[in-house]
This record gives structure tokens, C-alpha cells and sequence, in this order.
């Protein structure tokens, strides 16, 4: 459409801190601005100094637009509204990308209300169909669909994306320009009064990075069969994840559901226990390279989305594929005249097989 | 007495999502005659009110859009206690996206509950699941909001602090004045409906309005009013072995072991 050009990104800080996802949509935004010939903007507001806004152009951005300010630096639903609203005005992007997080989802619908334009939450992917228009992908309907939105006639066209579908870019040399905006916020900007921001103790989750996740969901049934999986991920160096049930049930924290409003995952080997593969879970996981499927009901879901697919009570195939793991290890260890690693001893990984070779 | 208004999304009931399905022309869902519940989350936004009208004396009004045949899901959230509800329902407000819905129901909060001290909502719905409305309701309303609220201390009925989960931090934040605020199930526990409260729904005021009724700006309400369309649906594309592995225990563990093995996997 017109003079509407560019990609834009949402940079989403807390108190200062750069959040993976702004930096994973530059990356999508560069893409896409590269197969059409436009430029990336990124959207920076807080209190940062313009060497650090610049940081964000070795990460694609061509244009960053820094708003800072000492009262940005925590986020407030109106200022933000308002500057974000301002700037788009002003430059015309063509779309705008925002991260799919609390933060994004309190400010994103803002915006676009603001500016009469249309708004597609919790982004999957984004494409470019042939007529030029951002196809914005979601997970359909609590069933096995996609739907493809589009916003044909409103600009900007915004979409939230969810952490972590998108790869975090390499850094690069590259060149770009900070422009610095002006910030005119007033003290009706700033309601509601934010009296305390409490940072939350930051647990790294094993999940992160993990190269195996073995997962389990309401049909493991009790707490006592979680352990098995906490056992089989030890015994193969990975994490154990969760679907919404079973941490609804109580099995397992709510920072290792895996899904749509939890972690998306990129293992080589994901092993899926109890679980029955709505799409809700099943978009968290789709990227691993092989997926394993232990379900009881030989029509579950997942099977049709599975590499292989065991049909079996999990409580019991978990506990023989557990023993024979052990088995293989122990020969393994027997073969190579080492120590069979104790259970508890933290994660065996695998890989290190080799390495007394 | 201060009005605390509940936005509330009658749902097809999950358990029957197996039977739902969408025209694949507009993309629009076939609710095909499913009963509909009260969208859990919108139980949790009606608890918060009614603490209010039990322990300040509030009143709680409840405002919906979606099809008449809802009125019944209605009738739950008075039976809870709330003093009366308004649907807003017409045909010319189907197809609504986030934007038109928040337009809507803002146009219907506007002309029935003008003088509001707070709106709470939600903060998604289990069907569609955006959790855009309530920000833009508070858009067209020109007032500020609040989402993932966590928790809300009402402290004397005229300042509120309120909770927002970041899941990275909590934003503790202090408001005087009208709001829209979406909770998450952990701001409380919903009370659960009574037999008094049963009857006593009965006579409680459940209007429904048409969008004329409303004056609103039919440019913008209904399919015409919303900035995005579903282009297409598709299946994921499934490139997956689909291996299916059957028998005891002890054989199809071995096979597993097997097949990742020749796979690399072990
Ligand atoms: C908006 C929205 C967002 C959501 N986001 C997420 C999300 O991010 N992540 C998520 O996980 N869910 C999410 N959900 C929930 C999702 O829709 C499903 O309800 C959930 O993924 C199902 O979890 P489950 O497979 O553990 O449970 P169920 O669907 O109850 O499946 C249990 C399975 O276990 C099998 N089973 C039972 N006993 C055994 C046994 N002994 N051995 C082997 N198999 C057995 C059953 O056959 C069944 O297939 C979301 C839902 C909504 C509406």
C-alpha cells in the first residue's frame, strides 16, 4: 500500500534488560524487508544511551528509533501507546512486529486500537504472500488448523509473535542509523502509578537449549509416574517438559509447559508421554528433529504428527524402555571398561560416550 | 454506588470443541448448536466484582456480545450475583474481530453503564484466545488498563493495587479512578452458584440490544469493521515418519531403541 514502507520491530525491555524476542523478530523483519527491497525499524524506548540503542543494528535494524527517557525505563501502558502511536504515524511502517509476551499482549492491542488497524495475536510464523501482503500464521481454533490472517486494508499491519519461533540473529558489522525521538510524555501518561517493579527470580530452565526433551502429559496420571520421566530425561541428558494439564495437575512448574502460551522447543529427540497432541502443545514442539509418541488411544492426535509412535501405556513402556536404556548403557560402559554412571549422579549425556575412546 | 461492569464471552463448551468447525469460505467458526459456558477466565473477573458489591456495595453489571441464544449463559453469571446483564446481539455484529467486538461492547458499556468505576475482564478467552478486547476497550473507552493482573487489593474501595505478572517480574501498580482491568485465574477463586441464586436470576434485568439500539457506527462493528481476515486455513504440513509401534512392553521398547538408534538418536 502506498507510502506505507518498512518492517518495524518492538523492542521489549524490562527495566533496561533487551528481551530475546525483539532481537529473534529483527531477524524475521530483515528477512523479509531483504526480499522486498525495504528497510528494518527497530522501536527502542527506555533509558538507554544511543551507544546501546546502535547495538540493535548488528542485529538487522537499519533505523533504530530510540525514545529515552529516565520514566521509560518501566513500562507504562499509555506512554508507550502513545510514542509507539507517534512514531508510526509519523514513519509509515508497513507492518509492525511485537513480542508475544505480557508485555506485548498489554501493549500491542493498544496501539492498534489507536490506530484503527488490525491486530492477530500469538504469531507463529510470518511470510509474505505473492500479492505483497504479511500473512500472519496461528495456530486455528483448538484444532489441528492453521489459519493464515491478513489485514488487507489498515496499516501498519501488526502482529504479536510468540518467543523463540524465530532465531535469535548472529550479531554483525553492519551500518545503521539511531535517530533519537522526542519524548513528550505527561503525568497522565504515567497512570497507572507504578509503586514497585519486582524482577523475578530467574530460573534457568533446562528446557532452554535442551537437545532432548522428554515431556509428559494428564496421562501420566500421578506424580509418582512424573518420576519417570525425570529419570528417563536424566538417563539421556535431557530436560523434562510438561503440557498445560499436567501442570494444572500440579506434576510439574508452570516455566517448563511446552506450547503455545509456554516454551517453544527445538530438541533433536522429544519423547511425548500421556500427551495427546492438540495443536495447542503440538506448536511448541513441531520444530524437533524426531518426535516420539507413547499414547495409550491408538487415535490420538499426535500419532499423526509423530516419527514414531509407540501405542502403549506409557506407566508401563516408560519403565521397560527405561530398563533396556540402562542395559544398553551398562554394556556400553561394560565394553569400554568404565564405570556405569549412577543414576543420581546428574545428567549422563550420550554424546560424551565416545570420549574415553 | 460505584458500578464495577464484567465482561463476559459465552464459549462453546470445551468439551465439545470436537464438533466445532469453520466455514471454510469466511473462516468463520460453526458454533453448530453446541451449548455455550461462560468463558472460564470471565468467572474469575465476576468474583472480583462481586467482592466488591459484597464488601463495598457495588453493583455488578454484566454486558456481552455474541448470539441471543447465549442469554441462558447469562443467567449463570446472575445467578453468581451479579444485579443485571446486557447482550448485545445482532446479525450485523458477526464476523466482529478483536477491534469491532471492543468497539461494540464499548458502545454498549457507553450507553448503559456510562458512570463505571471499573471493567474487568478475562484476560483471554479459551476459544479465540488474543486477549486483545480488553485493551481496546479501554481505548475507545479513554481509559487506562491493566492485563495479567495477578492479584488486586482493594484496600478502602477507592485505590486500588494491583498486580501485574510480567512472568519475568510483577509490576505492583496503585490506580484511583475508572479501568479496565484482565485477570488471570490466579487473582482468585470464582464462588460457586447457589440455588438461591438460581431464583433470584430469574427476575433480575437481562436485556438484549441491537446495534441500532446503541448508536453505533456501523462502519465499524461486524465483519465490516474488522481490519483482519482469515485468508486461508491449511493443515500443518506433516513430514513425519509416522511409524506406528505396537505390542508388549518389553518389545516395543526394544523396537523404540531400535529405530532411534538407526535414526542416530542413541
Ligand atoms: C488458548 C489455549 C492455549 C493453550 N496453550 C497450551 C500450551 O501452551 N501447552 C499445552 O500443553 N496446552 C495448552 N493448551 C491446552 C491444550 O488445548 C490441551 O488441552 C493440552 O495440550 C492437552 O494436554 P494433554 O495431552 O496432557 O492432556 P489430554 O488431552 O487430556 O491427553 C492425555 C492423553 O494421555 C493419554 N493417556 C492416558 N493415560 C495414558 C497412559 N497410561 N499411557 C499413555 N497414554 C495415556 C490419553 O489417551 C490422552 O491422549 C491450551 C489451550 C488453550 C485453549
Amino acid at each position: 500500500m502506498g507510502d506505507y514502507r518498512g518492517f518495524w520491530v518492538f523492542i521489549e525491555q524490562l527495566q533496561g534488560r533487551v528481551s530475546d524476542v525483539g532481537l529473534e523478530l529483527l531477524g524475521k523483519a530483515r528477512e523479509l524487508a531483504d526480499a522486498t527491497n525495504t528497510y528494518v525499524g527497530a522501536l527502542l524506548l527506555g533509558d538507554f544511551s544511543k551507544a546501546k540503542a546502535k547495538e540493535l543494528i548488528s542485529y538487522g535494524a537499519d533505523k533504530v528509533y530510540l525514545f529515552s527517557h529516565e520514566k521509560l525505563a518501566t513500562y507504562h501502558s499509555l506512554a508507550y501507546t502513545k510514542l509507539v502511536c507517534q512514531a508510526v504515524t509519523q514513519e509509515k511502517p508497513e507492518a509492525l512486529f511485537i513480542g508475544a509476551t505480557p508485555l506485548g499482549a498489554n501493549l500491542a492491542p493498544r496501539v492498534a486500537a489507536q490506530l484503527e488497524t488490525g491486530l492477530s495475536a500469538h504469531c507463529v510464523d510470518l511470510r509474505l504472500g505473492e500479492d505483497g501482503i504479511l500473512e500472519q500464521i496461528v495456530p486455528g481454533f483448538g484444532g489441528t488448523m492453521m489459519a493464515v490472517i491478513i489485514c488487507p486494508e489498515k496499516r501498519p499491519q501488526m502482529a504479536t509473535v510468540m518467543p523463540g519461533v524465530f532465531p535469535k540473529p548472529e550479531p554483525q558489522d553492519r551500518q545503521g542509523e539511531v535517530i533519537s525521538m522526542a519524548v513528550e510524555i505527561t503525568e497522565k501518561d504515567l497512570v497507572p502509578r507504578v509503586v514497585e517493579f519486582k524482577a523475578k527470580e530467574q530460573k534457568t530452565v533446562a528446557l532452554d537449549g535442551a537437545s532432548v526433551v522428554v515431556c509428559g502429559g494428564y496421562g501420566m496420571g500421578s506424580k509418582e509416574n512424573w518420576q519417570l520421566l525425570e529419570e528417563l530425561a536424566r538417563l539421556l541428558g535431557g530436560a523434562v517438559g510438561a503440557t498445560r494439564p499436567a501442570v494444572d495437575e500440579g506434576w510439574a512448574p508452570e516455566e517448563v509447559m511446552i506450547g503455545q502460551s509456554g516454551k517453544i522447543v527445538h530438541p533433536k529427540l522429544y519423547i511425548g508421554a500421556g500427551v495427546s497432541g492438540i495443536m495447542h502443545h503440538v506448536v511448541g514442539v513441531q520444530d524437533s528433529e524426531i518426535i516420539v509418541v507413547i499414547n495409550k488411544d491408538p487415535n490420538a492426535p499426535f500419532f499423526q504428527v509423530c516419527d514414531f509412535g509407540v501405542v502403549g501405556d506409557a506407566t508401563q513402556v516408560l519403565p521397560a524402555f527405561i530398563g533396556k536404556l540402562k542395559e544398553r548403557q551398562k554394556r556400553a560402559c561394560d565394553f569400554l571398561s568404565i564405570e556405569t554412571p549412577q543414576m543420581n549422579e546428574g545428567p549422563y549425556s550420550p554424546d560424551s560416550k565416545g570420549d574415553s575412546q | 454506588m460505584p458500578e464495577a461492569v464484567v465482561c463476559v464471552k459465552p464459549i462453546p463448551d470445551p468439551k465439545h470443541w470436537d464438533r466445532l468447525s469453520l466455514d471454510p469460505k469466511t473462516g468463520v467458526l460453526r458454533r453448530g448448536g453446541i451449548p455455550t459456558v461462560i468463558n472460564p477466565l470471565d468467572k474469575h473477573a465476576l468474583e472480583i466484582a462481586l467482592q466488591l458489591k459484597d464488601n463495598f456495595g457495588w453493583e455488578v453489571t454484566v454486558v456481552s456480545m455474541a448470539p441471543p441464544e447465549t442469554t441462558q449463559t447469562l443467567r449463570e453469571a446472575l445467578a453468581m450475583g451479579a444485579d443485571r446483564a446486557f447482550l448485545a446481539s445482532d446479525r450485523l455484529l458477526g464476523g466482529a474481530d478483536t477491534l469491532a467486538t471492543a468497539y461494540t461492547l464499548a458502545g454498549l458499556i457507553k450507553k448503559k453503564a456510562p458512570n463505571f468505576q471499573m471493567i474487568l475482564c478475562g484476560n483471554m478467552s479459551l476459544d479465540g484466545s488474543t486477549s486483545q478486547v480488553a485493551p481496546q476497550i479501554a481505548h475507545f473507552l479513554g481509559v487506562p488498563h491493566i492485563t495479567h493482573v495477578s492479584k488486586i487489593e482493594a484496600k478502602d474501595g477507592i485505590t486500588f493495587k494491583v498486580t501485574m505478572d510480567l512472568k519475568l517480574a510483577q509490576l505492583i501498580l496503585e490506580h484511583q479512578g475508572p479501568v479496565v482491568l484482565a485477570v488471570t485465574k490466579e487473582v482468585n477463586l470464582p464462588r460457586l452458584v447457589n440455588i438461591m441464586g438460581i431464583l433470584a436470576a430469574e427476575k433480575k434485568p437481562l436485556e438484549v440490544l441491537s446495534a441500532a439500539d446503541l448508536d453505533l457506527d456501523l462502519s465499524k462493528i461486524g465483519q465490516n469493521g474488522s481490519p483482519t481476515r482469515v485468508r486461508n486455513l491449511f493443515m500443518p504440513e506433516i513430514k513425519r515418519r509416522r511409524e506406528i509401534i505396537k505390542g508388549e512392553p518389553d518389545e516395543v521398547a526394544e523396537e523404540l531403541i531400535n529405530r532411534l538408534h538407526q535414526v542416530g538418536m542413541l
